[in-house]
């Protein structure tokens, strides 16, 4: 009599636990996961899981999880099972420049796309009150005439900031010493209180404060970047040749799954993520912050990120030569 | 401004996302391992979907509940629910423990309460010159800063200083563990990717007190027992006994409003700096540690005075004053809102609205507190055998939901066994902490510093804040020999190899 | 009060020592085999990863060395109530438990390791009551998930059958 309603209790237990596993998919919530904290990154993401959770008809939850560079988030999504229940947001630098500078073991072909999600570009930013200089050209003269003493923060070493600056700074010769900062605020305020000469700057920090610091080069040659940055000069009105241009020297991402991941799940996820990268109230929301919504999706993975890809392996040996220029500065 | 956000704030909807808010943030305070923090983005999703300034007043309710409700477990269980409630526990607990834990707790949220009040004073009065101050903090102050927190260490090391200072030393070390910010490079990861963002602060706390905690409450006979403590219901008259502490109570929300402040200090550098200083201006008859009411005035009022501090940046520079406020300037993203100066011209309502907000939340957190205190007393009731593996679970579901990872549940376990190790051997665990939270901040401005100076470490005492604080810190430790020293010289017999247990 | 924790006070203060000596040691060690061979241990602090927790170490090994003079000097008081090592048998196996119910948790998930695992923690604390005690366990592991899973919307951990209830 007892054990039997010890198994009739287990049975039942089993049952609720055990039974909606057959039910249609998704039936709990899903994660994304981000590979940086809280931002503006973070908002977007938010926006776009947000919509996608009332598409989809369950929560769908962002998982910050900085470290690394963005290795760690990966690492994370990856060491979960590939059912469709763990999205990857994948950002480019851990998607792309990571395996490029051979600290990830992935390349972008070992994901399942699901669609583009949002891209954002980058400036270099100094002092409004700056005397020495007006403009970017005019910044590099001095840097040249005065080797080493420029100061400037990419945010972290080696992430794509850096990357795209190091090649900028590469391409007039001018030697700078980067400083790391865990938030592009400190740096920023750095800026504006005179000890580092200038910065890198997100469009999201932009928008929050268009006026702290001058935009003194957007780091794209498309137009939206330069209209994103109140019509700030872009790599296309200087002379040099960077070698840059596309979403190359931009931020962005692509929602992905883990390879095995079942063929019907990967398509209910494009249908609600397609769905939604087309909503005007999200792209409203999107663009607000400064991001540009993307629009493509699954078909388009491999040519764009190739490009990307391409670029970006030839522009890895700028860190490098700043790296080697400091030293022999010293 | 503030009349501007008054018609905002005034409405049943806003009064009740509040009151829900802090509820929730009490909850996820008290809960071992998830916080204000985790609360705010867990809810994050769910706040989005109202206007701005509802939204702001559920999740800025949720910090300032989470900033208070960590206390309480810290108060009941000896196991601070946050980080932020470490210093809590020095006289929280010895005061439970002496049948008043239904005051202690009273005291903690009516601390909470009227140091978050003031927090919000400072921060609708001086919110400019405030800002000012932070803008003139850079690399070689934030360094400074952190020596300045890192003394802390000697205050609430009670008699046993060496070993806080070798626990404080360790903490610092293990924080250098994860990827190094400067040359990229994994450091003390031993090839695991999920040490590659450092050890969770989170996991540390609960693993170094929780399970030390119940290990002790193990070797009692009187599990199966009903505890016989006796458990008055606090009243609202605990805010008197805070009052009677009013220098003290502005001494600690004055250093917790500064400190939150200055973006990426936060609250846990604020409510020990309070204690220490609290506990160095107490007068002989308050032993300080043993269940002193101050104690609980200085740490609590402190951090949540910090959470007001840390709006500051947040709404008047856009930048985030801690991790908690970083998502708070998500979330006004999200909906359409751009903190920074171009707010306050712009948006003079929200500003005002979320001032209001910050200042309701706190006066609701002192009516809801005392209201729902009763319930978590009653933890004191449950008998061990049924509280023991209930609070295991909850350190366990707690830690895991920071960032879904089982390996932070292993993480909490070694330290738990670490934990254990060093309060059998008389070490106190808050130093650790203390080292832990505040390695990063030295060693990242240290190196920074030295990569801005151009001329080495001159740049420490040409700065003329960077020169006060180090003066300051130098006085600090010449105090803190000295104290030692005259300690030493007359009691012969060393102090410095027994604590006091 | 804190009987046990005096139990054998000059043995755990060994402990304790040994502990921060081992940090130490590991940090030598990962410093010599692991930065030093990439050359991540030398230079100025923006190629040194190696210079600052070295320096660390040193200062603690210095705070461990005046710490092991002053136990081998001053002979401790040794005060308190004793403890019988019969006692510490129960300490022992709730944390052998709640390590086995960690390990547990990845491979069976949490619904299905929580509940057991509070129903053998009840047991080691003594209790026989063994209806109350399922129901209480049962009890106590759903109402976490649900508030975790359904309120907060928290992936608890699945296991190899991946099981999570959608509440």
């Amino acid at each position: 009599m007892k054990f039997t309603s010890v198994f009739t209790g287990a049975a039942l237990v089993l049952a609720m636990i055990g039974g909606p596993a057959l039910a249609e998919y998704p039936e709990r919530t899903i994660e994304s996961v981000l590979p940086s904290g809280a931002g503006p990154a973070m908002s977007v993401s938010q926006i776009i899981a947000d919509a996608m959770g009332k598409e989809l008809g369950v929560p769908l939850t962002v998982l910050a999880t900085p470290g690394a560079g963005g290795i760690k988030a990966f690492q994370t999504a990856l060491s979960k099972p590939a059912d469709g229940y763990t999205i990857i947001d994948g950002y480019v630098a851990p998607l792309v420049l990571q395996p490029i500078l051979g600290k990830a073991d992935w390349s972008y072909g070992d994901f399942i796309p699901l669609h583009a999600a949002a891209s954002n570009a980058f400036a270099i930013g100094w002092r409004t009150d700056e005397t020495r200089w007006s403009s970017f050209e005019e910044m590099m003269a001095w840097g040249k005439a005065n080797p080493g003493k420029l100061r400037y923060s990419s945010g972290q070493r080696n992430n794509l900031p850096h990357l795209v600056m190091a090649k900028a700074l590469q391409s007039y010769d001018v030697v700078a010493q980067n400083v790391p900062y865990d938030s592009p605020p400190a740096a920023n305020n750095d800026v504006k209180s005179g000890i580092l000469d200038f910065t890198f700057v997100n469009v999201g920090s932009y928008k929050q404060d268009p006026d702290a610091l001058k935009i003194g080069l957007v780091l794209s040659e498309q137009p939206a970047a330069k209209e994103a940055f109140g019509g700030a000069p872009s790599i296309a009105d200087i002379d040099a040749d960077l070698g840059i241009s596309g979403l190359a020297p931009m931020g962005w991402d692509w929602w992905l799954v883990k390879k095995d991941t079942p063929p019907e799940r990967v398509e209910t996820l494009r249908a609600a993520m397609g769905k939604v990268m087309v909503d005007p109230d999200v792209r409203a929301k999107i663009t607000r912050l400064g991001f540009v919504p993307l629009d493509w999706d699954h078909s388009d993975y491999d040519k764009i990120v190739s490009g990307v890809h391409d670029q970006l392996s030839t522009m890895a040996d700028a860190i490098k030569w700043e790296e080697e220029a400091l030293k022999a500065a010293k | 401004m503030l009349l501007d956000g008054l018609g905002l704030v005034t409405s049943f909807s806003t009064v009740t996302l509040v009151g829900a808010g802090l509820i929730v943030g009490l909850i996820v305070g008290a809960l071992p391992g998830l916080g204000p923090l985790m609360g705010i983005i867990l809810l994050l999703p769910y706040a989005i979907t109202f206007p701005p300034v509802q939204a702001m007043g559920f999740l800025i309710a949720i910090y300032v509940g989470g900033s208070c409700g960590g206390a309480i477990s810290a108060i009941l269980l000896r196991i601070p629910g946050t980080p932020l409630a470490a210093a809590t526990l020095f006289d929280g607990y010895p005061m439970a423990q002496k049948g008043r834990a239904a005051d202690a707790i009273g005291i903690a949220i009516a601390a909470s309460a009227l140091g978050g009040v003031f927090g919000g004073l400072i921060l609708i009065l001086f919110s400019p010159s405030l800002a000012a101050f932070a803008a003139g903090f850079g690399p070689p102050e934030y360094a400074m800063l952190a020596i300045t927190g890192l003394t802390s260490i000697a205050a609430v090391s009670g008699h046993s200083m060496l070993k806080g200072l070798i626990a404080g030393t360790a903490g610092l070390l293990l924080a250098t563990a994860g990827t190094d910010e400067f040359t990229a490079a994994e450091r003390f990861t031993f090839g695991l990717f999920e040490l590659s963002n450092g050890f969770s602060i989170v996991a540390i706390v609960v693993g170094l007190f929780a399970i030390s905690e119940m290990s002790h409450l193990l070797t009692g006979d009187d599990l199966l027992d009903r505890p016989k403590l006796s458990t008055a219901r606090p009243g609202f008259g605990t805010v008197l006994l805070v009052l009677r502490r009013w220098p003290n109570l502005i001494r600690s929300s004055t250093i917790g409003a500064c400190v939150g402040a200055l973006p990426g200090a936060g609250g846990v550098i604020s409510s020990f700096t309070a204690y220490a200083v609290a506990k160095t201006f107490s007068k002989s008859d308050e032993r300080y540690g043993e269940g002193a009411e101050g104690g609980i005035v200085a740490a609590e009022s402190a951090n949540n005075a910090t959470a007001g501090g840390a709006l500051v940046p947040t709404l008047a520079l856009g930048i985030p004053g801690d991790a908690a406020t970083a998502v708070l300037i998500g979330a006004l993203l999200i909906l359409g809102v751009f903190p920074g100066p171009t707010l306050f011209e712009q948006h003079s309502d929200i500003v005002g609205g979320v001032f209001l907000v910050y200042m309701l939340a706190n006066i609701a957190l002192f009516v809801i507190g005392i209201l729902v205190t009763p319930l978590f007393v009653h933890v004191l009731r449950l008998r061990k055998v049924v509280l023991i593996p209930t609070v295991l679970l909850m350190c366990a579901i707690g830690t895991y939901a920071v960032s879904s990872s089982i390996f932070d549940l292993w993480v909490m376990f070694a330290f738990g066994l670490v934990g254990l190790v060093l309060r059998a051997g008389g070490y106190p665990l808050a130093p650790l902490v203390i080292g832990v939270i505040l390695g990063p901040l030295l060693e990242n401005n240290v190196r920074r510093t030295l990569l801005l100076s151009h001329d080495g470490l001159s740049i420490f005492i040409e700065r003329p804040v960077s020169a006060t604080l180090l003066f300051i810190n130098i006085a600090l430790l010449l105090c803190v020999v000295f104290f030692t020293m005259r300690r030493l010289i007359a009691g012969r017999h060393s102090d410095l190899s027994q604590e006091d247990t | 009060m804190t009987s046990w924790f005096v139990l054998g006070r000059r043995f755990s203060e060994w402990c304790a020592i040994a502990l921060m000596l081992v940090l130490v040691a590991l940090v030598y060690q990962q410093v010599r085999d692991v930065l030093e061979p990439s050359g991540m241990a030398e230079g100025g602090p923006y190629d040194n990863a190696a210079a600052y927790p070295r320096g660390v170490a040193m200062l603690l090994l210095g705070l461990v060395c005046l710490q092991i003079v002053l136990q081998i000097v001053v002979r401790g008081r040794s005060g308190g109530d004793t403890l019988t090592w019969h006692q510490l048998v129960r300490p022992a196996a709730v944390i052998v438990t709640f390590g086995l119910y960690l390990g547990l948790l990845g491979i069976l998930g949490f619904h299905l390791a929580s509940a057991p695992m509070l129903f053998a923690i009840m047991v080691t604390c003594g209790s026989r009551q063994w209806w109350k005690m399922a129901v209480i366990s049962l009890g106590i592991s759903l109402g976490f998930a649900w508030f975790f899973e359904s309120q907060l919307d928290v992936v608890l951990p699945g296991g190899i059958f991946n099981l999570n209830i959608p509440w």
